[in-house]
């Protein structure tokens, strides 16, 4: 289980963001996809960024299975990210790049070689270990990204608009291959996404954030459709 | 953060090596104010004469680069698909490498009383100098202006096309607009280049008539023993260049030197065609010729007899002495001042991250030869300064690389910050792992490029040596110099091949030693 509590950040001085003060609450359950959608600068990728460590709160709680992370370092905590863009070295090809998040002094034994090729043949990168990631469609870089996240074979999977680059067949594959993951290996994923077409693709609950709030967390559907606020309606452009 | 303290110790030793010489300068003044009468030297009439000469060199050298440049880059932008482009770029860049006591040496061997399209005594004073001003500075100008053309959308060609613009107008409301953002840019730092050269003044100026500020400093120090007139000098340089410097501050930053091999859509005339090709063989000849005619001298020159003289070899060992020292203490600053740049800029302090870049490049304000006067006359009444040569030139070589240290590899350092610092973050890579497998891959190239120019330029510089050089502190330049002023101008040329291709070659082993080969791919 991931649990926020009162979780508050503020921007250093000089930092201009649209939001400067925010403060989230938020739940979600192993084996779910949990998207967050909102309007641009309302604080999904800070909030990712504090559950990462990239950002320190104000105050407030991370749990996840019951255990305080939120002073940990990023390297500590049971969570792996992959973000829109810049996921892979461009000078380690696709091997390397995935047995960082197995040893970042890539000291293996023959059981994490093992591991490795296993994971890249799951994700249909089995020939591609010795490409360089220049070599590689957009959509097989954020595979490798995806590798490498399941590997560490932490709990907690957190993705930073993964799929914005990508035409509309192949979000929606790897969306599918997501939930896939996300179920057999019973993580809890949180996708940040601006397209509210990936959250219905994506979750059975979605939470909208605006000015650096959870203002509503409802089954995706219902909160695309009929949602009484008018925050949500304006994003969707119904007003 | 550590990295937030990196950068004190270099910017405390950047202070003292301006400040106490500048301290010196101004004490001096103080003292001769009273002892020897400073106030009539700023009266001087010689001091007035070097003044308007320093000034008046400067932008007659400014207006035929920057003219000629932009008659050059305008062919080049046209010519897209003329067959040497690529190679003929290269060779506009080679000016930054070559020194300039070598280029002075080229201008000899074309233009000089036995060259190829000898001058005589004309060759000698303003026009000497205005040749190898122009040498190095069209080229520079050329790669400088060059991306501006390509910066024009293609769409407005087409548009002028459609509108049967001809080559007036086309100039008139397509290139002109683009260009005049960046022209005075480019043009500031060719003055500015050209108002602190002294190799070039030295040797092909330096009579009574043609002798600029910093000439007339080294003069002063050298041969009058006028400690009181070189700091009047020195003082005098200084306000000039702080003047140059703001003026450029106020205006838009100069274009980046990013050429590629894209050729302008612009209809092709028969007539045009000729012309442009004309003018980058001409531009071409220009550059190329003095080189080529001094590797000839060179060839024909008293090879044997140079090359197994032990004065020759022991200048080259200074050389490379200086030259390697130079690039290493220029990376480790840069390094240090990066870091913490870098680390500013990623939360979000961009003015502090600037402020300390800004002083990494102080070079730019405060001449060279205008520290090492400082230093000079800081240090005389208490030790042989000749004794501290080395150091002393070692150290303001380095900080006269700074600047490219810090152009070269601070893009490269803050994109690596930015793009992977949180990535780095989540995989625990840091320490050596991360040194190893992130940044010396990424940045290895810009800093092989770094240690290269910075290294290749403290080997041919003929600035603070010059000042501070004695027989048993003979740099390869020193040599040279000396040579073309005893008219030994075989031997001469001879030397300067040798420092040429000395100079190439410690370019191109650090800059593949320590860049390698690039495995990056974007």
């Amino acid at each position: 289980m991931l649990s926020i509590e009162r979780l508050a950040f503020c921007y250093p001085r000089g930092k201009k963001k649209q939001t400067d003060s925010m403060l989230f609450d938020l739940q979600a359950k192993p084996g779910e996809v949990l998207s967050l959608i909102g309007p641009s600068g309302s604080g999904k990728s800070t909030l990712l960024g504090l559950i990462a460590g990239f950002h320190q709160p104000t105050s407030g709680i991370i749990q996840v299975a019951g255990r305080e992370i939120q002073s940990l370092e990023p390297a500590e905590r049971p969570v792996t990210i992959v973000f829109q863009e810049h996921n892979l070295f461009p000078h380690l090809d696709v091997f390397t790049n995935v047995a960082l998040g197995v040893n970042p002094s890539l000291k293996l034994d023959a059981q994490q070689h093992a591991g490795i090729n296993q994971t890249l043949d799951d994700l249909g990168l089995g020939d591609f270990g010795k490409s360089m990631p220049a070599e590689l469609s957009g959509g097989q870089r954020q595979r490798v990204a995806i590798a490498r996240a399941l590997i560490r074979k932490h709990q907690i999977l957190l993705l930073d608009e993964p799929f914005a680059a990508l035409g509309p067949a192949l979000r929606q594959e790897m969306i599918e291959l997501l939930k896939a993951i996300v179920i057999e290996q019973q993580m809890i994923a949180l996708l940040v996404s601006h397209q509210p077409s990936d959250a219905l693709l994506a979750s059975e609950n979605t939470a909208f954030i605006s000015k650096g709030r959870v203002i509503s967390l409802l089954p995706t559907e219902q909160l695309l459709t009929e949602s009484p606020l008018a925050e949500v309606n304006d994003y969707l452009g119904k007003s | 953060m550590p990295g937030f303290r990196s950068a004190y110790p270099v910017l405390a030793v950047l202070a003292l090596l301006v400040l106490a010489p500048m301290a010196g300068l101004l004490g001096v003044s103080g003292l001769a104010t009273t002892d020897s009468g400073l106030g009539s030297l700023w009266q001087s009439q010689y001091i007035r004469r070097v003044l308007f000469f320093s000034v008046w060199q400067a932008s007659l050298s400014t207006l035929l680069s920057i003219g000629f440049a932009l008659l050059v880059a305008r062919a080049f932008a046209r010519r897209g698909d003329f067959p040497l482009r690529g190679l003929l770029l290269r060779l506009f860049g080679l000016p930054l490498v070559v020194p300039a006591v070598v280029v002075v040496m080229g201008v000899v061997s074309v233009y000089g009383s036995n060259g190829w399209i000898p001058l005589g005594r004309a060759l000698y004073g303003l026009n000497g100098i205005l040749i190898a001003h122009v040498f190095f500075n069209l080229p520079l100008a050329v790669r400088l202006l060059l991306p501006v053309w390509q910066s024009i959308p293609d769409h407005h060609w087409q548009l002028g096309d459609q509108l049967g613009m001809g080559q007036w107008q086309q100039w008139k409301y397509l290139e002109w607009p683009a260009l005049r953002e960046s022209l005075p840019g480019v043009g500031l730092l060719v003055f500015m280049l050209c108002l602190t050269s002294f190799a070039v003044v030295l040797t092909l100026g330096g009579g009574p008539r043609s002798t600029t500020l910093e000439v007339a400093i080294y003069q002063s120090l050298r041969f009058d023993f006028n400690p009181s007139q070189a700091v009047v000098l020195a003082l005098l340089q200084l306000t000039l260049c702080v003047l140059v410097a703001w003026i450029s501050s106020r205006f838009h930053r100069l274009p980046n030197v990013e050429i590629t091999v894209s050729t302008l859509p612009v209809r092709k005339r028969s007539s045009n065609l000729f012309i442009n090709t004309g003018i980058i063989m001409l531009a071409a000849l220009f550059v190329g010729m003095p080189l080529l005619a001094m590797l000839v001298d060179a060839l024909n020159g008293p090879l044997r007899q140079v090359l197994s003289s032990i004065e020759l070899w022991h200048s080259a060992g200074f050389s490379l002495m200086v030259g390697l020292s130079a690039a290493s203490l220029s990376i480790v600053a840069g390094w240090a001042l990066l870091h913490t740049s870098t680390d500013l800029a990623t939360s979000s302090q961009n003015k502090r991250a600037g402020l300390i870049e800004l002083a990494g490049s102080i070079v730019y304000v405060v001449p060279p030869l205008v520290i090492g006067t400082g230093l000079f006359v800081l240090i005389a009444p208490w030790l042989n300064v000749f004794d501290w040569a080395l150091p002393i030139v070692i150290l303001v070589n380095a900080m006269m690389g700074l600047p490219f240290v810090i152009r070269t590899l601070g893009p490269a350092m803050r994109q690596s910050k930015m793009r992977y610092n949180h990535l780095c973050d989540s995989l625990a890579l840091s320490g050596w792992n991360r040194f190893k497998f992130v940044d010396w891959p990424i940045l290895r190239k810009p800093l092989g490029l770094s240690a290269a120019l910075v290294a290749a330029l403290a080997m041919g510089d003929l600035g603070v040596i010059a000042l501070f050089g004695t027989p048993d502190t003979t740099t390869l330049p020193l040599l040279l110099y000396q040579q073309l002023s005893a008219y030994r101008i075989p031997q001469a040329a001879v030397t300067a091949a040798f420092l040429l291709l000395s100079c190439l070659l410690v370019f191109w082993m650090l800059e593949t030693g320590i860049g390698g080969k690039s495995r990056v791919k974007h």
